[in-house]
């Protein structure tokens, strides 16, 4: 392979190092750079493992439901908890977060892409071989075992022998690599590429979030990386990080970890409040009641979810004065939440509220995010906290701010660009029943476990004895288990349904539900060149503005028509990026060096090849395929991105990140 | 509308039995937090259950606000015009940024008194006899977690110069037992917690919160009890494979029946004079005496260690005066009195097909691979080892 | 190599930095993290050296200065690379990428040689959390440089080729904020780990 010859001749890629034309089908999905198209990747792929990570709940729900139960023995239970735990956190809840991100957060700014979108293509494949190398763990018969916390040296290898934790290790690392990828990748995008007036103060609450969320990855992915690396070396290489032995500090994994793992959880619940944030001024028909507070407390969140970590670790024995120092430090982080839940609650004060599917999941999270926010405070008291840690009481907590908070915000988000993704409304009675079947089931499982848990109910137990009196609520809790598996088997009927009714209908027209931001500009679907003409901003809900203005007595009035402020996606004269096959190469080179770490440093040469090809190719393949169509095609059965003439701003920015990659 | 309303009762309900129940209406429930039996949980209680009183207000004025305000602001069609479009009001907003912010203050006063008073140390010496001799005794019990049991060595000349640092090699102790951990009431029982291998927590629910079992830490804790009782604990951080069987109970008796305990715990094991059980003394010194202590009789383990990767196992002297066994989920006796023999003899015949555990990887007892002759004649010699407690304490203690 | 279009780099983006430059500043802000907690791993463990040797009795602060004095030579060769190169003084921006490189070879070469000598001396990987803490922290760092001499190379290379310009010359000054921290980096590291007083056994 000459790159020489190349080089001589730019015009005329070679080989391999030609790029791919705009295809349909399967090459088009893997090729792709496009933001909406990754988003959509993220989701899918989310909902898949939502699955996986719902039958390990199951699981659970089963062996728990009675005392002393049988369906699972310990060793598999304890492997089957870990999974579940490292499934929802890291392969639904993160990715379904980076869908949001990704579809919506150039549409929102009025860009047209990332800033680096074969960047952002390799966040997503690398999170998928991550992904799946985790889950072939199950396959190999040594998933994890140590609890998605891994406390050393518990799991360190005298502990933990075999391989299980060595997947645990190695699986996060690589999708470590995919969040601070993407989170870099955001962050520039968001900071560089505002389409023109876009002051950062008139992004959508939305954009904020998701904002503050790749601060607190960028920052917080470096450390479990650390603490990763520490444990790898220590079970592979003898290194002494964890082995008190010799003289280690077990606490040190923990605060490693909970530096990252508090960040995390802000990370896992924000991006959901930017949705509801959205959903509920839409459906209320008021503008967000104070939006500077909804921003600052966002910011607030995020830099002060840096100094409670240790509230985790309060009975570990880290000594009065520092668990003083990060309870009341946890009891403040209450101050900017509330703050959250107030604002949305005055925000549908005085409105006139259509109570459409995401409006209802939007208000669930509200009331079961404040549920968890309560249990939070109650433990941020760290007497009370000796009682109540490592109980079910903190199972409870999380579940209703992860499920409750995220999950239900995330399912709002579902339901409200649903339309803007594809084109066509998700019915909405199946979603009440996807909705109610969701809480009720919800609640029944988790609410429950407040209980258990101050009944001396301990966490991660696989199994219980009658006569401590937890076999009713457990009973309990595993029906509920069993009704919110119908709710969302309901979504994804929901979702089959009406794909096929869209067929026989009209498209469902550009702004469906008279909405605020600036992807609603856009037909839906969202055409592949997103903007047609970049929008110039001069105000906060931009989109709203151009749309209403107000009568002499303040009354809101129309003054022109969804269709006359849309865009209709015709624009003909849009250069796109090109797609590339790089980043999927790149990304399968991993589990091959996972794979080599753990049973034959052999497999590492394939994978280390995979990489620096990849490596190479990117840097060297031509911005454009000079062989390509001229001009920007719209194909009826999709979008085919077209290579020509550059265009404004925005897309500059796009090209310059194409031409001069960073070594 | 119905679905509304409906949703509202259902959640209201929800809530109100939430807070019945915490009001405590479970009785049957040994490891609840919410009945505390001594000073110390007493404590913790007297602060959370405002707290949770607080929490549970706070939680039916946001749902019954959102109840109200989706009953209120609900669009029924009978107008087209759009709602005020209030941006914002800087001033409610400061007041409920500042309001919480001042509670949370005035309930973090509340909560640093009650911990800095749950950290602080109030012993009292206790005057025992030891070995005939009047002793003044600064109750100190050292607590040690190991997979998947717990260990409780009491040193009656206290703790100064006794080298905690290695866990696996301890000094010897005036009393050393497993799982059950006997206290006397009216005193508080400071408690030097620690461990052998992984993380664990030692808790007992109804007397003190819990506090982590650190390898090559120690933790200071405390325990109080101020009525004679049973009262029940589980291991509470996640150590692997029998996390969920790793139990233990702390048994408070009167100073007098505590000092009658003592001078019992300080008896050396006897030889037996029974046959059987002289064979199965035979059978303990070649299996059994590798990684179990019997004072004055089998001291292997006591002075060098056990054939474990902790390097100890429970200490069999008073084997018999204990109520539970593996770890605290197997009875010893039958609610007759009478020995559990079934259940032991189980245990010897394959440990861990009762109790999951790695023998292999010598964490956990192996399969001793004893004949049926064998096991007999060492339950006989078992016997042998402590007396039986009183049926109250049998009764009391029932795991199974 | 494709394209070449004068685009002036920074035009038309919120910040006034081109994408590229933002994003090189954007993950140094993690390297900070990454490196803040081997750090901090390493002063946990600077006095648990188990029945090994103690920092103090190990160290050669007069070698170890030597070597960092070399680093910190090294950005300064890079500062007059990318100077030359902006100046469109292909030659002299050759000459000081290569020096850069060299003098980071050196420093390579003068920790490979120190990590050989305290093994032979008794402090290997595995000898006590000192000594892992130790190695982990100064063997990340020194990846680090080792991918910033590929990184070099790689400008070398191109700049041979002809396609390293004037135009181009925000390249190097990316790869240059690279080394900078890199540098920067080893400056704390060594504070921390060699001029602290360390504990002796």
């Amino acid at each position: 392979m000459s790159y020489t010859k190349e080089l001589e001749a730019p015009a005329r890629p070679l080989g391999v190092y030609t790029r791919p034309k705009g295809n349909t089908g399967w090459r088009d999905w893997i090729t792709t750079i496009d933001h909406k198209k990754i988003g959509i990747l993220y989701g899918a792929t989310a909902m898949v493992f939502f699955g996986i990570g719902g039958l390990e709940a199951l699981l659970i729900r089963l062996q728990l439901a009675t005392p002393n139960g049988t369906v699972l023995g310990a060793d598999t239970y304890n492997r089957v908890f870990t999974m579940h735990g490292l499934t929802m956190v890291f392969m639904v809840i993160m990715p379904l977060a980076a869908a949001f991100a990704n579809y919506l957060l150039p549409l929102q700014i009025g860009a047209r892409d990332v800033a680096f979108p074969r960047l952002n293509a390799l966040s997503f494949w690398v999170f998928l071989a991550g992904g799946l190398f985790l889950n072939m763990a199950w396959l190999l018969g040594d998933a994890p075992d140590g609890g998605w916390f891994a406390y050393a040296p518990n799991t360190g290898v005298i502990f933990s022998p075999g391989h299980g934790m060595d997947y645990y290790a190695i699986g996060l690392q690589i999708m470590g690599i995919a969040s601070l990828v993407s989170a870099m990748n955001l962050i520039v995008t968001v900071l560089n590429m505002r389409a023109p007036g876009m002051t950062l103060f008139k992004m959508p609450v939305l954009t904020w979030m998701i904002l503050v969320v790749q601060f607190l990855l960028l920052f917080a992915v470096p450390v479990i990386t650390v603490a990763l690396f520490l444990l790898m070396f220590d079970r592979n290489f003898g290194a002494n990080f964890f082995n008190p032995e010799m003289g280690a500090d077990p606490l040190l994994w923990q605060h490693l970890f909970w530096i990252f793992g508090h960040p995390e959880v802000y990370i896992l619940i924000l991006p959901s409040f930017g949705i509801v944030s959205e959903v509920i001024p839409t459906f209320s028909r008021k503008p967000l009641f104070g939006y500077p507070f909804m921003v600052f407390s966002g910011i607030a969140i995020g830099f002060m979810g840096w100094g409670v970590w240790a509230h985790h670790m309060f009975v570990s024995g880290i000594g009065p004065i520092s668990v003083a120092a990060f309870s009341v430090s946890t009891m403040f982080i209450a101050v900017p939440t509330g703050v959250k839940i107030l604002n949305w609650l005055a925000t549908m004060w005085g409105g006139r509220i259509r109570f459409t599917t995401a409006m209802l999941f939007a208000t669930g999270v509200v009331s079961m995010f404040t549920v968890g926010g309560l249990s939070g405070v109650t433990h941020s008291l760290a007497p009370a906290d000796t009682q109540q840690t490592d109980t079910y009481y903190i199972v409870a907590h999380f579940h209703y701010v992860i499920f409750g908070g995220s999950l239900l915000g995330i399912f709002a988000g579902f339901y409200f660009w649903w339309p803007k993704a594809f084109g066509h409304l998700l019915g909405e009675k199946l979603g009440k029943w996807n909705f109610w079947l969701m809480l009720i089931g919800f609640n029944m499982t988790f609410g429950p476990m407040h209980i258990l848990g101050l009944q001396g109910m301990s966490r991660r137990i696989d199994s219980y004895s009658p006569g401590f009196g937890f076999e009713f609520w457990n009973m309990f809790a595993s029906i509920g288990a069993f009704i919110i598996t119908t709710g969302v088997l309901i979504f994804v009927i929901n979702v089959v349904a009406s794909a096929r009714r869209a067929r026989h209908e009209p498209p469902v027209g550009p702004d469906p539900w008279d909405a605020r931001s600036l992807e609603w500009f856009t037909p839906n679907p969202t055409p592949v060149h997103n903007f047609d003409e970049l929008i110039q901003v001069e105000s906060l809900d931009e989109f709203w503005h151009r749309k209403y203005g107000e009568d002499e007595d303040g009354r809101v009035v129309r003054v022109a028509s969804a269709e006359e402020v849309c865009q209709d996606g015709s624009a003909t004269d849009v250069h796109l990026p090109s797609p590339s096959y790089w980043p999927i190469i790149l990304a399968a080179g991993f589990p091959f060096i996972g794979f080599g770490l753990m049973y034959t440093l052999w497999l590492c040469v394939p994978g280390a090849v995979l990489i620096l090809m990849a490596i190479y190719g990117w840097i060297f393949e031509p911005t454009d395929d000079p062989d390509g169509p001229q001009g920007h095609h719209d194909n009826p059965s999709g979008p085919d991105p077209g290579e020509d003439v550059p265009s404004e701003g925005a897309s500059d920015a796009v090209e310059t990140a194409e031409e001069a990659p960073v070594g | 509308m119905i679905p509304k309303l409906l949703r509202m009762v259902r959640l209201t309900t929800l809530a109100g039995g939430v807070l019945l129940a915490l009001n405590g209406c479970a009785s049957d429930a040994p490891l609840d937090t919410l009945e505390p039996q001594g000073p110390i949980s007493r404590s913790i209680d007297s602060l959370s259950d405002p707290i949770f009183l607080v929490a549970g207000i706070v939680f039916v004025l946001i749902f019954g606000a959102t109840a109200v305000i989706w009953w209120k602001f609900r669009d029924d069609h009978s107008t087209e015009e759009f709602p005020h479009q209030l941006h914002g009001n800087f001033r409610v907003e400061i007041a409920w940024t500042i309001g919480p912010a001042v509670i949370m203050a005035v309930i973090a006063v509340f909560a640093l008194l009650s911990h800095f008073d749950l950290n602080s140390e109030d012993r009292q010496d206790i005057v025992l006899l030891v070995d005939g001799e009047q002793t003044s005794w600064d109750p100190e019990i050292v607590v040690v977690g190991q997979q998947w049991w717990w260990e409780f060595r009491y040193y009656f000349d206290g703790l100064d110069g006794v080298d905690l640092s290695d866990p696996r090699h301890l000094p010897p102790a005036d009393i050393v037992t497993a799982t059950q951990m006997v206290i006397p009431t009216g005193s508080e029982i400071g408690l030097s917690i620690t461990s052998r291998d992984v993380i664990h927590s030692f808790w007992i629910p109804a007397l003190n919160g819990k506090r982590d079992a650190v390898p090559r830490r120690i933790s200071p804790w405390k325990i109080e009890a101020d009525v004679p009782g049973f009262y029940f604990g589980q291991c509470t951080e996640f150590c692997g494979l029998s996390h969920a069987r790793m139990r233990m109970q702390t048994v408070a008796m009167t100073p007098a029946d505590f000092q009658v305990w003592v001078d019992e715990q300080m008896q050396p094991g006897v030889e037996p004079t029974d046959a059987a059980a002289l064979r199965g003394m035979a059978v303990f010194e070649g299996q059994c005496a590798r990684c179990h202590a019997v004072n004055g009789v089998y001291t292997k383990a006591t002075e060098v260690g056990a054939d474990l990767v902790a390097n100890a196992a429970p200490n069999l002297t008073h084997l018999m005066s204990r109520t539970t066994f593996a770890g605290g989920i197997f009875d010893l006796y039958e609610p007759d009195g009478s020995l559990n023999r079934t259940q032991l003899e189980a245990w010897l015949r394959n440990a861990p097909a009762e109790k999951p555990a790695y023998a292999e990887g010598r964490r956990g007892m192996p399969a001793m691979g004893l004949s049926e002759g064998q096991i007999d004649d060492v339950v006989a010699y078992l016997q042998t080892l402590g007396a039986r407690p009183d049926m109250r304490v049998i009764a009391a203690t029932e795991v199974e | 190599m494709a394209e070449a279009t004068a685009v002036d780099h920074g035009h038309g983006t919120g910040t006034g930095l081109s994408n590229n430059k933002l994003l090189m500043w954007v993950f140094l802000g993690s390297e900070c993290m990454l490196f803040g907690g081997l750090i901090s791993t390493y002063l946990i463990y600077r006095s648990r050296f188990a029945e090994g040797p103690a920092p103090g009795d190990i160290f050669d602060i007069p070698f170890t200065s030597v070597s960092s004095f070399v680093l910190l030579m090294s950005s300064l060769t890079m500062v007059l690379a990318l100077s030359a190169l902006q100046r469109g003084d292909i030659r002299n921006n050759r000459v000081w990428l290569l020096a850069t490189a060299l003098l980071g070879s050196l420093f390579i070469g003068g920790q490979v040689y120190e990590f050989t000598t305290f093994v032979r001396e008794g402090l290997g990987y595995t000898t006590s959390p000192f000594s892992s803490a130790f190695f982990t922290l100064t063997g990340f760092h020194g990846v680090h440089v080792s991918l910033g001499i590929v990184m070099l190379v790689s400008l070398l290379i191109s700049s041979f080729r002809g396609t390293l310009t004037r135009e181009r010359s925000e390249t190097v000054e990316i790869v240059g904020l690279y080394w900078h921290f890199v540098d920067v980096v080893w400056i704390f590291i060594f504070t921390v780990i060699y001029l602290v007083p360390s504990p002796t056994s």
